[in-house]
């Protein structure tokens, strides 16, 4: 039950017939480019992963909506998606900029951009809760922290879930920024390789004029998909998650198979824009 | 060597930047009740409170930042594109981003408090005309600073994106770092300053907000007047810090290590932040103490 009343709507399982015509989409998508633009269908693949990634990191970052304003869930007080954008765009924003090195550190830089802004962001969350109003982390979800051992039963102040970022919230939030950022660069490396290679013979303008095109049409996407993503996998966890030691967590399947859908059919027209 | 010292120079300045633009971000946003604890200014008239509190949340503010910085850098980068002067396109870009900004603000305070009408919440004519300019000038404040950083961190360090796409990227990630730092301050601390302090609002008292001031009603300024003291330079703290490390990382320990060392700068720079985390943590626990008695004699678990 949430701070608000409402009830966790949706179930844990995984629906067999929806994830089927999961697995059509996404099959039916890698097909096309195969046929239309082979060249394409592994960077395809890599927009699938990254997506993945990204639906998967969503489900770290510990979120309490406006309850956690009040202090009366733990978590941090804003939007599940807007939270996973902020970090998994500030790594896309690092791997962008390491993109000149390869694939493998393009990939790092973006997960640690991303890992930085959440692991910035949740002390200065704490930092706020425990020297400007004066509340220590409880949990609300678990009575012990599966890291430190702390106890929370008693931490949590009369008539709330709990408050505050426990260590467990803030590793999950660092975890989330790390597979947030690392998607979200993979989508945009994989959709600058195939721009810069098929931009030429599409338009055939100078090539220092494309390579500005490709990158922001590369960038633009990632940002969407990061976009689409999040905000599927916002609405698979309905509402606020403590982090990796929530039950809510034990939904990611669905989430992901939901993202691979979305990234490839997404993936599918980011790629057919040029190649067409 | 000079390279890297312009570099630092331009992380430090961006830094500076991304703090004035933290700062100003969340004390917006709090003037103007656009973060989470607008729900409780939205839910007081249906309990009952009628109050005088701005409340234009119909956006988080992550998009709508995004849409605003978004905006003065494509309105910035077009005039660049002929030929005018950077300083100039970037506050003209501004400009446009903030009377978008007022536009928002207008229609949604309007719209979000004219939808309480039946529970006999008045729309307050007087409030739209005093604070919707205190926002846009806070808000122009925030966009400026985040696009003049946006323009250095392509211009000075050959970042490749170009100047749009930079300021959806950091306008999100300036309305996440504002909000998610913020929001509590407001919310606890201001909107239920009659409940005690060190401890959160029990659910029950949700919608009981603070309504009156020293003299007469509480307004939405006197809301900006106290956040600006705790929860707007912890945002600018934040945001600065996430920016600063960010460049800061990249421009000084790239080159080593064929660009791994920059990776491992920031995996370092992860981990002095997690051991800062825990010690606030400790710190809380052991200061404060619980609020009721421990249950058992408490196990220590190995940490």
């Amino acid at each position: 039950m949430s701070a608000l009343g409402g009830g966790s709507s949706g179930g844990e399982g995984i629906n067999p017939t929806a994830s089927l015509i999961a697995l059509v989409i996404v099959l039916v998508a890698v097909a096309v480019v195969f046929l239309v633009y082979p060249a394409a269908t592994v960077p395809l693949i890599g927009v699938i992963i990254g997506g993945v990634l990204i639906s998967f990191g969503v489900h770290f970052v510990p979120v309490g909506g406006a309850p956690a304003a009040m202090g009366q869930a733990p978590g941090i007080a804003t939007g599940v998606a807007m939270l996973a954008a902020g970090g998994g765009l500030a790594g896309l924003f690092g791997g962008a900029w390491a993109a000149e090195f390869g694939i493998a550190i393009s990939l790092a830089a973006g997960a640690i951009g991303g890992g930085l802004l959440m692991a910035i962001t949740c002390l200065m969350v704490n930092v706020v809760y425990v020297y400007a109003m004066g509340i220590p982390a409880a949990s609300g979800k678990v009575d012990k922290d599966p890291i430190t051992g702390d106890t929370f039963p008693a931490y949590k102040s009369q008539g709330t879930e709990g408050h505050g970022l426990p260590f467990i919230s803030y590793v999950g939030g660092v975890l989330g920024g790390l597979f947030g950022g690392m998607g979200g660069t993979l989508i945009y490396y994989e959709l600058l390789q195939v721009y810069e290679e098929a931009l030429p013979s599409v338009i055939g303008a100078s090539t220092e004029g494309l390579t500005t095109l490709a990158v922001s049409l590369a960038g633009i996407f990632a940002v969407g998909m990061f976009l689409v993503a999040a905000v599927l996998t916002a609405y698979n966890i309905t509402g606020t998650i403590e982090g990796p030691h929530d039950p809510k967590f034990k939904r990611w399947p669905r989430a992901v198979i939901g993202s691979s859908a979305a990234s490839a059919v997404c993936g599918l027209f980011a790629i057919l824009l040029v190649v067409i | 060597m000079e390279e890297i010292l312009f570099g630092i120079g331009i992380s430090a300045l961006a830094g500076a930047l991304a703090t004035v633009a933290g700062a100003a971000e969340d004390t917006e946003s709090d003037i103007g009740s656009q973060g989470d604890p607008n729900s409780q200014v939205q839910l007081a008239p249906q309990m009952g409170y009628v109050h005088r509190i701005y409340n234009k949340a119909v956006s988080g503010e992550p998009p709508a930042y995004g849409l605003w910085v978004a905006l003065a850098a494509g309105v910035a980068w077009a005039l660049m594109a002929i030929q005018f002067n950077a300083i100039l396109a970037l506050v003209i870009g501004s400009a446009v981003a903030v009377f978008v900004q007022g536009v928002y603000a207008t229609t949604a305070y309007l719209g979000r408090t004219a939808s309480l009408a039946k529970f006999e919440q008045p729309v307050y004519i007087d409030i739209l005309k005093s604070v919707t300019s205190v926002t846009m000038a806070h808000a122009f404040v925030a966009i400026f600073a985040t696009v003049t950083m946006c323009f250095l961190m392509i211009e000075a360090l050959g970042h490749p994106f170009p100047l749009p796409l930079m300021g959806i990227v950091w306008g999100i990630a300036l309305g996440a770092a504002g909000s998610a730092t913020g929001n509590p301050f407001y919310g606890k601390e201001r909107q239920y300053q009659k409940y005690p302090f060190g401890a959160g609002l029990p659910i029950s008292a949700s919608g009981d907000i603070v309504r009156y001031a020293e003299a007469g009603q509480r307004s939405s300024i006197d809301n900006g007047w106290f956040t600006s003291k705790g929860a707007g330079p912890a945002s600018g703290i934040c945001f600065g810090l996430i920016v600063f490390f960010e460049l800061w990382r990249t421009i000084l320990f790239e080159p080593f290590a064929a660009g791994w060392g920059a990776v491992i700068a920031g995996v370092v720079l992860i981990i002095v932040f997690m051991v800062i985390d825990r010690y606030v943590e400790t710190w809380a626990r052991k200061t404060y103490g619980p609020y009721t008695e421990e249950a058992a004699p408490e196990e220590e678990a190995a940490a």
